[in-house]
């Protein structure tokens, strides 16, 4: 259904937002015990294994199904799935079933860093290579890690909604995602920097609508009735953003406000083509690493190659003037 | 009384010799569907080199220690359900006593026994008390325990202040005494793990218990008819509280092993895990109307379960299709108990 997003694009726009903030790199690990091990070079077939936490989540499965895409383009790779549900103790036995079946490199997206530690560990002890997507592991028993950085996307945020939507200052609320998760905390944490540059930006106030859709709804109904002026509502996920454009617009009150996002999947349930039908102002990129998995794979397996330890992706400001074209290069075949 | 009784003594391995052959395959029907599962999955097995992945010694001890904690809390639902009732708190009551271990002895700097104890101690008494309500109050123990699911994961969420609390283990502050990680360990040549010899001890106990108890009489008899029981003396209240009590504090007993296996507390830990427990008994022959099952049918029926997820995930089944294979085994056993001759 989808092929390889253009990638030049990609980055050319990504630049453009960042300007200079782009990926980088710790260590390289070439001291992977997989690497060598198990790279039979471009002759070889190779069992990949990918650990999901959940596939609830549109961004999760869209994870899932970037990783199947790009896996298409690879001939030797046979990938497979498992979902643990949200379930830490499930995600521990679905990586020691990989480890049964003496899969050839391991994809994890773990539900939670501490559990799932040793089990990783005991994957990469036994010499698969082990990439880590979007949530990382303790310690540095893993071959590389691949995800996004969101300090750096709530900064983005708060840059965007300082300089373009409230240059001339205004009130703000926050829609913020699950108290205690990580995420919440970088992406409250970055916004609050992006926001220092216009003192005249307001946050108002703030609720936790712990991602979901209508969580954000039930939490905007109330914040709209304690606030009569709400410029800008800054939710931290997409899901949640829809649902305070939907609980504004039941009041009328939609079009006093902009309201951003954060995900941007390219799904038509997501938040592009909720910023190409004008309900979300902006949203930015948190990238699901699929494609970067696939080829960090083929690297360690097919080219016998190693891999930075940290790969960290860029984020990307999308609003009226670009949501068509990107929706359009991630998803080539409509 | 003495329909009461024969029911009862029918239900338990005791009163086999009376049972003709039909009687003795449905009451096994969760051992013989064990042992069916078991070969399908050699069969099915993905093989490498020649060798069957699933009966290697190491994918079955992954089995079982998968199935360990759910296999703890299935055999304390058993007792509930042998009286008619059903325990909805136990994953919530897992969480807790997870949460608990990790806050007590990391954060508290307790001792590994004190720890322990208080924490079973928990699951005691939130069972007991959830016992009270349904003997004495006479809410519906569905009730009940729906609202000690929603009451233990808010006591969670609270006690670790909204996030998992991780295990770190050593001598110093903030860390875990060591011999709690003795419990997470491998034994027996190294590859029997600990938290599977503790269910196998809180099975063994239970049928043992069963056995030789005049609770066990008392239990049936409840299960079977409530107000039968009533009337022939039997002390219906504390059976219940004690019921509850006891499941209470099996599941408080599978937090700990949770905790220790995943080296952290978190307040969500074990959500849904109830119904898996509940679909271990249903498998296992223990009929949900109360008064007849057995402990060891739901042993059976937690292995059946913990064998098919494992086969299913050797094989790389995709996981919606893993749970509609788990609905249709758990539809076809309680189907079997339908057609179940009653003696």
């Amino acid at each position: 259904m989808r092929s390889v997003k253009i990638p030049v694009a990609a980055a050319a726009v990504a630049a453009l937002v960042l300007a200079g903030c782009g990926t980088t790199s710790d260590k390289t690990s070439g001291a992977s015990p997989g690497a060598s091990k198990s790279c039979k070079g471009a002759d070889g077939k190779y069992t990949i294994g990918m650990s999901q936490a959940n596939v609830a989540e549109p961004y999760r499965q869209r994870m899932d199904d970037d990783i199947k895409t790009a896996a298409k383009d690879v001939p030797q790779f046979d990938v497979k799935f498992a979902d643990a549900a949200q379930d830490n103790a499930k995600q521990v036995a679905d990586v020691e079933n990989y480890i049964t079946q003496q899969i050839d490199l391991l994809i994890i997206s773990p539900n939670e860093a501490k559990p799932l530690t040793a089990v990783v560990k005991k994957a990469y002890d036994k010499g698969i290579p082990v990439i880590v997507l979007d949530r990382k592991v303790e310690g540095d028993a893993y071959t590389g890690f691949i995800g996004g950085d969101n300090v750096q996307i709530g900064r983005e945020a708060g840059k965007y909604i300082a300089e373009k939507l409230l240059p001339s200052g205004g009130n703000v609320v926050e829609l913020k995602g699950l108290a205690g998760a990580t995420p919440q905390a970088e992406r409250h944490e970055g916004f609050v920097e992006g926001i220092k540059g216009n003192p005249k930006v307001k946050v108002i106030a703030g609720a936790s609508g712990d991602w979901l859709r209508e969580k954000g709804q039930a939490q905007m109904d109330a914040l709209l009735k304690a606030n009569p002026k709400i410029d800008v509502v800054f939710s931290h996920n997409d899901p949640m953003a829809e649902g305070a454009y939907l609980a504004a617009k039941a009041v009328g009150r939609e079009k006093e406000m902009k309201f951003t996002g954060i995900d941007a999947l390219p799904i038509p349930s997501g938040g592009i083509k909720a910023v190409e039908q004008g309900r979300l102002a902006a949203t930015f990129t948190y990238p699901t690493n699929g494609k970067e998995a696939i080829a960090a794979a083929k690297k360690i397996l097919v080219d016998c190659g190693t891999i930075e330890k940290t790969q960290t992706l860029p984020t990307q400001t999308i609003d009226a003037s670009n949501a068509a074209k990107v929706y359009a290069e991630e998803n080539p075949n409509g | 009384m003495t329909d009461v009784q024969d029911k009862a003594v029918a239900a338990t391995p005791v009163g086999q010799s009376s049972a003709g052959v039909a009687a003795t395959l449905f009451r096994f029907q969760s051992v013989f569907g064990l042992i069916a599962v078991f070969i399908a999955a050699i069969i099915f097995s993905p093989r490498k080199n020649g060798d069957i992945l699933f009966i290697s010694a190491d994918n079955l001890a992954n089995v079982v220690r998968a199935v360990s904690e759910i296999g703890i809390i299935a055999v304390g639902m058993t007792f509930v359900i042998l009286i008619g009732g059903i325990d909805l708190s136990v994953g919530a009551v897992l969480g807790l006593a997870a949460v608990g271990s990790a806050v007590l002895m990391v954060e508290n700097d307790w001792g590994f026994l004190p720890s322990v104890v208080l924490v079973l101690l928990i699951g005691l008494v939130f069972g007991a008390l959830q016992g009270i309500a349904t003997a004495m109050i006479g809410i519906q123990s569905f009730i009940v325990t729906l609202a000690g699911l929603q009451i233990a994961r808010g006591l969670a969420r609270i006690w670790s202040g909204g996030q998992g609390v991780a295990i770190a283990y050593g001598d110093g502050p903030n860390e875990a005494p060591t011999s709690f990680a003795l419990l997470g360990e491998r034994t027996f040549g190294g590859l029997v793990p600990i938290p599977v010899l503790i269910f196998a001890v809180v099975a063994i106990a239970a049928v043992v218990f069963l056995r030789i108890s005049a609770f066990s009489r008392h239990l049936y008899a409840v299960g079977g008819n409530e107000k039968a029981a009533r009337l022939s003396g039997v002390p219906v209240v504390r059976v219940k509280i004690a019921v509850f009590a006891i499941c209470g504090l099996l599941a408080s007993l599978a937090g700990i092993v949770h905790a220790v296996q995943l080296n952290q507390g978190s307040p969500n830990d074990g959500i849904g895990y109830e119904l898996d427990a509940i679909a271990a008994v249903v498998i296992g022959g223990t009929s949900l109307a109360g008064g007849r099952g057995s402990v060891a049918g739901t042993v059976a029926g937690a292995l059946l379960l913990g064998v098919l997820n494992n086969i299913l995930a050797l094989n790389n089944i995709d996981s919606n299709i893993q749970l509609l294979i788990k609905g249709l085994v758990i539809v076809a056993a309680a189907a079997l108990q339908r057609l179940r001759p009653t003696s």
